[in-house]
């Protein structure tokens, strides 16, 4: 137990002190977080509304793909990633490897999944009537789709909040193509597992809490960005 | 103006629409009638060009319409569901929906409102949200959301399915001076042929997604003279025996199913029995039933038997028939 507290006390001397490393590893992970986040449910979101609104030939299998890609180990998709963007890898003329922009792919291609096929359970669970309705009172098929996701708004919240929290706790991907290397791509996880192998269980405790503390405001924000407004 | 040519419609298999032709002309005022299930639900989103027939075409001005028709031709045509939902939002805002997807000055969009608002006396709900709203109110407010886009086509399904009895009329009259102020089609789905007989011009009926030519028939507009319970009303050249207490203008409806067929005059407590001749045979229900249509002097009646009378009763077109009623199977509207 001491050993424990002596974890907590450290942690705090550090958030209190604000510790430019631990800063510096926040602020990479949101960063990071932020991008793929954005980047995979701005792909994800209406990929999730065409999977859920269209009727086409193979329909059940990409619903099936995108579902079964949910249950993608991390660090295969890093391994995958390492191997694409390794400098004899077909996109190893980025030169990605070991930068924070590996990381946001890696985190996009696991988040992806997440986004479409979430959304596309949260567009199947609205009223069918209301999108026939939009388009019968004339609307396109951009605010037919906007009409459509304003009734699903909460779980579409949710969506986003669940593909953020794939992302800032991911570590397989992130170690692989990210590399942990400090001030450049060592984000809260990978520097969690980092420091706690080294027997720093202070820094690492730290870190973690700092992770918590983000997922904790970032959900906060959303939902308070869901909960305004009435049926 | 919106015609279906042999159109087949399927849902996992199962044929629910199946029409050689169908069409709503300019401006007329048609009503489809038949029971639930019937596919007067799917006719109306195969017109409202939400759905796309399995098989067939649907045309607009003699046009094909292609599978995916784009939203201005769409925006001609809109249709209020059985059970219609509101979006998110107050009722003004949802009367606003379809006039913002048109792009309309929000100047004009303010008159054409306070119009529909007036017709179906909608002020006191226009800021009230959709939990806020009884079954009914939705159902005037999604009738006042399309009455206020002005289309060419008025689709309504079931429009007065959860109205009062009040609210009902009030909603029938708001479309009559709407069409009186500004002609357009309309097509009403409904399984209570009152609201049909009582303000469409051409009535269609509808079984198992078929053009059915049984519940239209035996209509008739009458005169109804004062006075309670049995009267007579003069029908071309033959007086129908009634049993009602309303008076003035009214629509009399004999169900086909409700006519015995005989070759002469029964006995019975039928006080309407007419002598005529058969002027046409149709089998109807694969083979189970028929429909005699008999001539009584200038007026036609159509009268319902099965397959097996109609043999027993060895009728023929030209032949002699013999139709009785009782004054209490006449229905008012």
């Amino acid at each position: 137990m001491d050993f424990l507290a002596e974890g907590f006390r450290r942690a705090w001397g550090l958030l209190v002190a604000g510790d430019s490393e631990v800063y510096g590893i926040a602020l990479l992970t949101l960063k990071v977080a932020v991008v793929a986040t954005a980047i995979s449910c701005a792909a994800g979101l209406p990929l999730g509304y065409f999977l859920a609104t269209r009727r086409f030939w193979g329909r059940r299998a990409a619903l099936t793909m995108v579902n079964t890609a949910l249950a993608f180990p991390t660090v295969v998709v890093g391994l995958l990633l390492y191997g694409l963007l390794s400098r004899q890898g077909p996109l190893g003329s980025l030169g990605w490897l070991y930068t924070w922009q590996a990381i946001v792919v890696g985190d996009v291609l696991l988040a992806l999944p997440i986004a479409a096929a979430l959304s596309a359970a949260a567009i199947q669970g609205v009223d069918p009537r209301i999108r026939r309705t939009a388009e019968t009172l004339g609307a396109g098929a951009w605010r037919t789709a906007w009409t459509v996701a304003r009734e699903a708004r909460f779980a579409l919240a949710a969506v986003i909040t669940a593909a953020f929290g794939q992302v800032v706790a991911e570590i397989g991907a992130a170690m692989i193509v990210g590399g942990n290397i400090r001030g450049s791509t060592r984000t809260l996880t990978t520097a969690v597992a980092l420091y706690t192998a080294q027997g720093d269980f202070g820094l690492a405790l730290a870190l973690g809490l700092v992770l918590l503390l983000l997922a904790l405001v970032v959900n906060i924000a959303l939902q308070m960005l869901q909960g305004r407004g009435h049926a | 103006m919106l015609e279906l040519r042999g159109v087949r419609h399927r849902y996992e298999g199962r044929v629910v629409v199946d029409l050689e032709q169908f069409s709503v002309p300019r401006t007329a005022a048609v009503a489809v009638v038949g029971h639930n299930g019937a596919g007067k639900s799917t006719l109306l989103r195969l017109l409202a060009l939400l759905e796309a027939p399995t098989e067939g075409q649907i045309f607009w001005n003699g046009t094909a319409v292609p599978r995916r028709p784009a939203a201005s031709l769409r925006r001609r045509v809109t249709l209020v569901e059985q059970r219609p939902v509101l979006f998110r939002g107050t009722v003004r805002e949802n009367l606003e929906y379809g006039l913002r997807v048109r792009e309309i000055a929000q100047a004009a969009a303010n008159g054409i409102i306070a119009d529909v608002v007036e017709r179906l006396g909608l002020q006191p709900l226009l800021s009230r949200r959709r939990h806020e709203l009884s079954d009914g109110e939705v159902q005037r407010v999604a009738v006042a959301r399309a009455l206020a886009l002005r289309t060419d086509v008025l689709l309504l399904d079931e429009p007065a399915s959860s109205a009062d009895r009040a609210a009902a009329g009030a909603l029938y009259r708001a479309l009559a001076a709407e069409r009186a102020a500004r002609p357009f089609a309309v097509c009403v789905a409904s399984h209570q042929l009152e609201d049909a007989y009582r303000w469409a011009d051409d009535i269609r009926a509808l079984a198992d997604g078929r053009l059915s030519p049984v519940t239209p028939e035996n209509l008739f507009r009458v005169e109804l003279p004062v006075g309670d319970g049995v009267k007579s009303v003069r029908v071309g050249s033959i007086d129908i025996v009634v049993m009602t207490d309303r008076a003035g203008p009214a629509v009399v409806a004999v169900p086909p199913t409700d006519i015995f067929v005989s070759r002469e005059p029964l006995p019975s407590s039928a006080r309407n029995v007419f002598k005529g001749r058969v002027t046409g045979m149709a089998i109807e229900h694969r083979g189970a039933g028929v429909h005699v249509r008999a001539d009584m002097g200038g007026v036609e009646l159509v009268a319902a038997v099965t397959a097996e009378a109609a043999r027993d009763l060895a009728l023929t077109p030209g032949g002699p028939v013999v139709f009785s009623f009782k004054a209490t199977a006449v229905q008012v509207f």
